[in-house]
């Protein structure tokens, strides 16, 4: 195993353009690489954009999906290398789950790795999971795995079979209504990095095989977690399935229910009913 | 007792009121600012209990949309009043709770010995709006504002885009859930099985009772013409259930599928501007100047609910209230001559004393080992509320405490009345008044 420490953070718009001209002719295993960051702080005025944007209070603390979008460039660097057996346009976000080890200060220095592992076998193709690691003093502080689909690719011969199911109780009532509007993937890229053009508009969006733009499944995740935000344990287990796009505009309701000492949530579509992601949180 | 002492606490004194006529939005005061008629409104009362020129402890009002420039309305409409330009003032805000706030924070003032005498009150405009610029534009506006170099400010502007100018009009919902208040009162409805027709009784009776009261000239000195207006505008007289049955549902949407929407603009309380005052005092202040005292505050509390994510509907905290303040007092539900429950929505009055009649509601939620019991509806705002008058949020506090103070008084010594009001933000406030 390899591991290769960045001095700078990736430019994301160069990694998805990579990506997108070296998608063809991949395969293989996963790479037996990590990649790393240290001594990483945060920038206070993209922290107070994110939290605005995701409706976290903005507090002394890091938002628990923060430090994704702090290891989401090291997950772009590596999987838009040639090396990485699936083609990135095309991946799908399904899963994310997010271990909180403690509550991370705003000022602290943090050092990161992220790595791929578990590639398996889905009934529509196969999933790889980029995992996250984010130590503070030495200590791992955070946690994260995201997990792709893409669709109609073989995982190697002898791979497990993939999990991505997460079950929540009945979550009957709706306890808020949001009305997303058609920027909200923009507004999102804005702050996370994340520029992937499925979520940044109509046309890029169809580009990639979407009828319109679709918004980010971790800021649906954020948002979730924004709305709960004082009410959350402190140390948690947040763990997402993402289900079916969430075309922008839309109007979606939230439903919460407590749930082993923490909560059960889901968005759907306001009309439909189309779910969009379930969720649970649960104190470690 | 030495004579620069406190005083014990005393019950402070309401001595009356004005208001000015609601109006329905956009209509006969559609040009008046929440400062033009709280100022016609203390004129108003300066001239019924002559003031001119007096000086008052304290003034305490508030408005619930307010204009950034408005951050000091209450001083700012003293000050253009005939009150004595020494008298203090501050604003406060509870959303619909802020009128009856106020006459509570200067009763307390009051029975501390703080003040002497106070005049509480509540304006509102859903006409004159405050219009905010989005936040994207507001953003930019200050970084243009903080620049110092013509490059600077060139900078900002450049990152002004079109879609940005759209102004952002104030919305009747509640922030963390996204809902209109009439959504959640709908919600509630449903789950307390309220139907269309009790809630169209209720309104009539609202209309029917104003009605008789504007005849027998019960509001003569309680409410002062103001732009040509002298009576509310909303108020039907001739308000029917045929009539009210015609009208279609307007909330309802967050409703599970296949549940009745029963909740329309006759039993639901419209957009309105207007203002009210109440001049509270010592006995002695008012004995001083032979003025009357209608009725004393003795008591009030409030509560707040959980409707967010515990369950709970958002306009049921006086609910939890009400007993609260009913035991400290040693009192039950059924130890009042009137009852004065704010009609938000016809639904809401509803399912307040539906829940006061349910035993398990009362067991689990308020914690009661009986329930309240119910309430004689006869005694039900005997003189019209919400429905009929109009709701200008914050004016709401003041027109019932006035209009009750007088109920009581004229029913004669030792009577009592109870007043309950839901807010926003699923809050409550609740008092009891005797005479």
């Amino acid at each position: 195993m390899a591991t290769t420490v960045l001095d700078q953070p990736p430019n994301m718009a160069a990694l998805f353009a990579k990506a997108a001209l070296t998608a063809r002719g991949r395969g293989g295993d996963l790479p037996d690489t990590r990649l790393a960051r240290t001594g990483v702080t945060v920038d206070g005025g993209n922290l107070a954009g994110y939290a605005r944007v995701c409706g976290f209070p903005l507090t002394g603390a890091l938002p628990a999906t923060y430090p994704h979008v702090l290891t989401f460039g090291l997950q772009m660097a590596l999987m838009s290398d040639r090396a990485f057996p699936l083609a990135l346009p095309g991946l799908v976000h399904v899963r994310n789950g997010i271990d909180v080890v403690r509550p991370i200060g705003a000022a602290e220095s943090l050092d990161l790795e992220v790595w791929a592992e578990r590639f398996a076998t889905h009934p529509s193709g196969a999933t790889v999971d980029l995992c996250a690691s984010v130590t503070s003093g030495g200590e791992e502080v955070w946690r994260g795995r995201s997990t792709y689909l893409a669709r109609g690719a073989k995982a190697p011969a002898g791979a497990p079979e993939s999990d991505v199911t997460v079950d929540v109780g009945t979550l009957e009532r709706s306890v808020a209504t949001w009305r997303i509007a058609d920027d909200a993937g923009r507004r999102y890229a804005k702050v996370s990095g994340d520029v992937n053009p499925i979520h940044l508009s109509g046309l890029t969006a169809k580009a990639f095989g979407f009828k319109r733009a679709i918004a980010h499944g971790m800021w649906v995740k954020a948002r979730v977690l924004g709305a709960l935000a004082n009410r959350l344990p402190e140390s948690s287990t947040i763990d997402v399935g993402f289900r079916k796009p969430l075309f922008l505009p839309s109007t979606v309701t939230l439903a919460t229910a407590q749930a082993g000492g923490g909560w059960d949530a889901a968005v759907r579509n306001a009309t439909s009913g189309t779910e969009h992601l379930v969720g649970t949180i649960r104190p470690r | 007792m030495a004579s620069n002492s406190k005083p014990a606490t005393r019950k402070a004194a309401i001595v009356g009121g004005n208001r000015i006529p609601f109006a329905r939005s956009n209509s006969t005061y559609a040009q008046a600012s929440n400062q033009d008629m709280l100022t016609a409104t203390l004129d108003g009362l300066v001239a019924r209990f002559g003031l001119q020129g007096a000086e008052v402890g304290e003034v305490v009002a508030g408005a619930v949309l307010k204009h950034a420039r408005d951050f000091n309305l209450t001083r700012e409409s003293v000050l253009g009043s005939k009150l004595a330009p020494s008298t203090p003032a501050y604003d406060v805000q509870q959303a619909c709770g802020t009128g009856l706030e106020a006459a509570i924070l200067v009763a307390n003032k009051i029975a501390l010995g703080q003040i002497e005498s106070g005049i509480a009150g509540g304006v509102d405009t859903t006409s004159d709006a405050p219009l905010a610029v989005g936040d994207d534009l507001r953003r930019v506006l200050i970084s243009l504002n903080n620049a110092t170099s013509l490059q600077d400010r060139l900078k900002a502007l450049a990152r002004i885009r079109p879609g940005m100018i759209a102004p952002e009009i104030p919305r009747n919902s509640e922030p963390r859930t996204g809902l209109a208040m009439g959504e959640h009162a709908q919600l509630t409805a449903h789950e307390w099985e309220i139907g269309r027709e009790e809630q169209d009784e209720l309104t009539v009776r609202s209309h029917q009772n104003m009605a008789a009261a504007y005849e027998q000239g019960f509001f003569d000195d309680l409410v002062t013409p103001f732009l040509g207006l002298s009576r509310d505008q909303n108020l039907r007289p001739d308000s029917s259930l045929e009539k009210l049955a015609k009208l279609k549902p307007v909330f309802g949407r967050a409703l599970p599928e296949g549940a009745e929407a029963t909740m329309t603009a006759g039993n639901s309380t419209p957009l309105t501007d207007g203002a009210s005052a109440v001049l509270l005092a010592s006995d002695e202040w008012a004995a001083e100047r032979g003025l009357p005292v209608l009725a004393h505050l003795v008591d009030a509390q409030t509560a707040a609910v959980d409707y967010v994510h515990g369950g709970e509907g958002l306009l049921m905290a006086p609910v939890y209230a009400v007993p609260r303040m009913l035991a400290r007092n040693g009192l039950s539900l059924q130890d009042f001559d009137f009852y004065e429950i704010h009609e938000a929505f016809a639904s809401t009055v509803l399912a307040t004393m539906k829940a006061w009649e349910d035993p398990a509601y009362c067991k689990e939620k308020l914690g009661l080992d009986a329930p309240l019991g119910s309430i004689d509806r006869a005694k039900l705002n005997v003189h019209g509320s919400s429905l009929a008058a109009g709701h200008p949020f914050a004016a709401t506090g003041g027109r019932i405490v006035a209009s009750l103070a007088k109920t009581l008084h004229r029913a004669g010594p030792g009577k009592r009345g109870l007043i309950s009001i839901c807010a926003a933000g699923g809050q409550g406030v609740v008092a009891v008044l005797e005479s």
